[in-house]
């Protein structure tokens, strides 16, 4: 019975990864995109990854779904079904010349599933480190041995990733070319959005909170909750609240960069008191992993709704060149 | 077969699809799809390999490489579609060809 359902989850999942890529309106990509998250998300608690289930779900179907729905307000309205016929010709008419190429680039890709294939098959038994993390597990002060590997055991990476997640941010405000955020506009007036935002936002925090503080103990932990409270920032700007252009400048600064300066100031002072980087006092390490992670949630939820406005922002600027053009 | 074998394989097809995706689609966004889509089936291999390795508790070191993988992906893609808007904005190209 768990073969069926393993074996319609896998098939579901590389119908919606082909799908995606294959269909031929960018909408539906998109749409399937989502989809396929999503089954990736179902395939993650059937491999008992509840923690990575969540992630997946808020941020790589979520987040990132949103992001590029954002992006159809630029491209799919705007290419005309003419444009769409004379690069169908175009391609037909490379199509001769291009043969040989494609040919390659088939068998090449056949060949490297092969090889991959079999490369996955022919893992070796190793044991992981599943006994390791537990035989930790009592010293780390959380009993959840995801949390304690993210925040304990390898907490070097986790503090790397939030450097990651703010170098993308100054990324995207480079790409986009823009000096600050938008200044915020008039107030939605479309009373469902309002009753939504009045709706969602306590319940999306409490839920945050929630994930937060049951990282502790069980699936959960600083970067779901993060994009729960980023969502909260998200359907703000969408209202017509944009708070991190509402909050002064250095406050916004602080909530970006809380979470990687706690990170370090606390990293270095064990090394100052003789201990390496990030090795927590065992007595302290549950209260000290608590206020690490809701500080990195707190700066993972800026981030994410400040990525999100300047992407909107960016739109917004294409809608206004359209519209004096 | 059990339920992680099932799982790697399908990491591999996955793999090959979002691979195949980045050298055959033309716009922009399909190719970030298709990038998230290799992405999908790295982090599958190794949460089913965590899954062939558990104890009383699946292996917890591969799930977390995988829940940082997926926000780096996820702040990369971000990065991604900021330059695929601008280069459309600035241009009006829609993908790498030469063609409008």
């Amino acid at each position: 019975m768990s073969l069926i359902i393993d074996g319609l989850l896998a098939i579901l999942a590389i119908y919606l990864a082909l799908q995606s890529l294959l269909a031929p309106r960018l909408t539906q990509s998109v749409f399937l995109f989502f989809a396929f998250g999503l089954a990736l998300a179902l395939a993650w608690i059937r491999l008992a990854a509840v923690d990575v289930a969540i992630t997946e779900a808020a941020i790589a179907a979520g987040f990132l779904g949103v992001l590029f729905l954002d992006a159809l307000r630029d491209f799919a309205p705007r290419i005309p079904a003419k444009n769409e016929a004379v690069q169908k010709q175009y391609s037909k008419s490379q199509t001769k010349s291009l043969f040989l190429p494609r040919l390659t680039l088939w068998a090449g890709l056949g060949l490297f599933l092969l090889i991959a294939l079999e490369a996955v098959w022919k893992i070796p038994e190793g044991g992981g480190l599943t006994a390791a993390a537990g035989t930790l597990l009592p010293e780390s002060g959380v009993e959840n041995p995801v949390t304690a590997v993210l925040l304990n055991f390898r907490a070097y990476d986790t503090w790397l990733e939030m450097g990651v997640i703010l170098i993308g941010l100054l990324a995207v405000f480079a790409a986009g070319g823009k000096m600050a955020y938008r200044k915020p506009g008039v107030a939605s007036q479309d009373p469902l959005l309002r009753q939504v935002i009045l709706f969602f936002t306590p319940v999306l925090f409490l839920f945050g909170a929630f994930l937060l503080y049951i990282g502790k103990t069980g699936p959960g932990g600083a970067f779901q909750a993060g994009v729960l409270w980023g969502a909260i920032g998200i359907l703000l700007h969408l209202g017509g609240w944009p708070f991190i252009a509402l909050m002064p400048r250095w406050l916004g600064q602080l909530l970006l960069t809380v979470g990687l300066g706690f990170f370090l100031v606390l990293g270095f002072l064990f090394m100052a008191a003789g201990g390496a980087l990030f090795e927590y006092p065992p007595a302290y390490a549950g209260i000290l992993i608590l206020i690490i992670e809701t500080l990195a949630a707190i700066s993972i939820a800026a981030a994410l709704s400040a990525i999100f406005a300047l992407l909107n922002q960016i739109g917004e600027e294409a809608d206004e060149i359209e519209s004096t053009t | 077969m059990e339920t992680y074998q099932i799982y790697s394989l399908t990491s591999a097809v996955l793999f090959v699809i979002g691979i195949g995706g980045v050298f055959i689609t033309r716009h922009f966004i399909k190719k970030i799809i298709a990038t998230m889509i290799m992405g999908g089936g790295v982090f599958l291999s190794f949460v089913s390999f965590a899954e062939r390795d558990a104890l009383t508790f699946a292996d917890p070191v591969p799930h977390a490489l995988v829940i940082t993988g997926i926000v780096v992906a996820v702040a990369s893609a971000a990065f991604a579609l900021a330059l695929a808007r601008r280069i459309y904005q600035q241009t009006g190209d829609i993908s790498f060809s030469n063609d409008k």
